[in-house]
C-alpha cells in the first residue's frame, strides 16, 4: 500500500463533506447539546426527550430568585453547620451580580481550612473565583458579588473530631444550602 | 458494504457520545478540592492531573486523531506530536507564570475549530481551495499554542500556591505528555489495525467529515457558553 500522501478530493466531494458536517453539527447542537447543556431549546424536542432536565439547576433557581430580588427584600439568617472529621462540605447562596453580601462565621475555636468563592450561573467548565482562602477559626466581612451564580464556602476539617460553626448572613440572596 | 457502513456510523456516534460524557476541559470536583487545598510541591498529584486531563479531554484526542490519520511512519508521528507538545508546553508555562488568561469558552471554541481544520485538511480541502498544501507542521504547532493557552487558563482559575509553582507546573506538563503518549498508543493501535483493510480508505472521507462535524459541535457548544454564561 503506497498511499503515503493523503487524497485530495474533488471540489464536489469537499462541498458535500463540509456542508454535511456543518448540517449534522447544527442538528445535533440544536436538538441535543444546547438543550442539555444550557437549557436552550428552540425546537422543543430537547424537552420532549427530557434533555433540558440535564441543564444546570441554577437556571431554574434564577427565575425564583429574580422574584425575591425584584422585591428588594434583604434577608438575615443564622445557621449552624457541622463539618465532620476529616472531610469537607460546601454551603452556598444564589446571588445576583452586584449584590452586597455581609457575613460572619466562627467555630468554637478550632481552625478550618476554607475557600470562600463563587461560581457563575450555568457554567460547566468548573470555573470559580476565590474571594478568600485561608485556615482560620472565624471570618467576617462584606463581599460585593462580581457575577450572578452560586457563592459560598467550602470548609475542610483536617482534625479527627467534628467542628461546628455558626454562620450569620445578611443580603439579597436565596439559600442553596449544603452541597 | 452498506451494512458495514451502518455499523461503522453507529460505532462512531456511540464512541463520540460516550466520550462526551467526560468533561472536556473542566476539572472535576475532587480535583478542584485538591487544587484548592494543596500547598507546596506535589509532583505526583500534578503528574496525575495532567495525564488525566489529556486522556479525558476528547477535544485534544479528536485533534490528535486528525493529525495522525494520514501519518504512516513512526518518525512522522513522533515529529508532529512533538511539534504539538512544543506548542502547548510553551503557552502553558508562559501563560501560568505570566498570569496570561483568556476566556476559556473562546479558547475551547478555537480548539473546536482546530478539529474542523484538521478534518478539512485531511480530505485535501486546503490543497483544492488554495492550490497548494499549507505547511501542516507549522499549523500543528500553532494549534498546540492554543491548546496550551486553554490549559493555562484553566489552571490559573485555581489561584495555585506560588510556593512550588514551577515544580508543580512542570509536573503537570510532564503528566500531559504521559497522558498524550498513552492516548496516542491506543489510537495508533486502532488506526494501524484498521489501515490493513481497504475500508480505511473508502471511509477516510466520511471519517474526516464526522471529525469536522464534531469540531463544529464543540465550536457551537463553547461559543454559546461564551455568549450566555456570565
Amino acid at each position: 500500500m503506497n498511499k503515503t500522501e493523503h487524497p485530495i478530493q474533488s471540489t464536489k466531494t469537499l462541498l458535500k463533506a463540509s456542508f454535511g458536517a456543518l448540517v449534522l453539527a447544527v442538528v445535533i447542537l440544536v436538538l441535543a447539546v444546547l438543550p442539555a447543556e444550557y437549557g436552550i431549546d428552540p425546537t422543543g424536542i430537547g424537552k420532549k426527550l427530557g434533555l433540558t432536565a440535564l441543564a444546570p439547576v441554577e437556571d431554574k433557581v434564577e427565575t425564583a430568585s429574580l422574584a425575591t430580588c425584584e422585591s428588594g427584600k434583604e434577608q438575615n439568617d443564622t445557621v449552624e453547620i457541622t463539618v465532620p472529621a476529616k472531610s469537607g462540605l460546601e454551603y452556598k447562596f444564589h446571588m445576583q451580580k452586584g449584590a452586597v453580601f455581609v457575613f460572619d462565621w466562627r467555630t468554637n475555636g478550632k481552625a478550618l481550612f476554607f475557600d470562600f468563592h463563587g461560581e457563575p450561573q450555568g457554567d460547566t467548565t468548573g470555573y470559580f473565583k476565590s474571594y478568600e482562602e485561608a485556615t482560620k477559626s472565624n471570618s467576617a466581612g462584606t463581599q460585593r458579588i462580581p457575577f450572578t451564580g452560586s457563592h459560598g464556602w467550602y470548609w475542610k476539617n483536617e482534625s479527627s473530631s467534628a467542628i461546628t460553626l455558626v454562620l450569620n448572613t445578611k443580603g439579597e440572596y436565596q439559600v442553596l444550602g449544603r452541597r | 458494504m452498506r451494512y458495514s457502513f451502518c455499523i461503522y456510523c453507529v460505532a462512531f456516534v456511540a464512541i463520540t457520545l460516550w466520550s462526551s460524557g467526560v468533561l472536556a476541559h473542566g476539572v472535576d470536583a475532587n480535583t478542584e478540592r485538591f487544587l484548592l487545598a494543596t500547598e507546596g510541591v506535589a509532583i505526583g498529584p500534578f503528574l496525575y492531573i495532567g495525564a488525566k486531563h489529556m486522556l479525558t479531554g476528547y477535544d485534544h484526542l479528536l485533534f490528535l486523531v486528525g493529525v495522525i490519520f494520514f501519518l504512516y511512519r513512526a518518525r512522522d508521528v513522533l515529529l508532529y506530536v512533538s511539534l504539538f507538545t512544543l506548542g502547548h508546553s510553551l503557552t502553558l508555562l508562559l501563560g501560568v507564570l505570566n498570569s496570561v488568561s483568556v476566556n476559556p469558552y473562546l479558547i475551547d471554541a478555537i480548539i473546536g475549530l482546530s478539529i474542523v481544520y484538521k478534518g478539512f485538511d485531511n480530505i485535501g480541502g486546503f490543497n483544492r481551495l488554495l492550490g497548494f498544501q499549507p505547511n501542516t507542521k507549522i499549523a500543528v504547532a500553532i494549534f498546540g499554542l492554543f491548546h496550551g493557552f486553554g490549559l493555562a487558563t484553566k489552571l490559573q482559575d485555581f489561584a495555585l500556591p506560588t510556593d512550588g509553582l514551577l515544580e508543580n507546573l512542570l509536573a503537570f506538563n510532564v503528566g500531559v505528555e504521559l497522558g498524550q503518549f498513552v492516548a496516542l498508543f491506543f489510537i495508533l493501535i486502532v488506526l494501524s489495525f484498521w489501515r490493513r483493510y481497504s475500508s480505511y480508505y473508502s471511509f477516510s472521507t466520511i471519517t474526516n467529515t464526522l471529525l469536522m462535524s464534531s469540531g463544529f459541535i464543540l465550536f457551537g457548544y463553547q461559543l454559546t457558553g461564551y455568549f450566555t454564561v456570565v
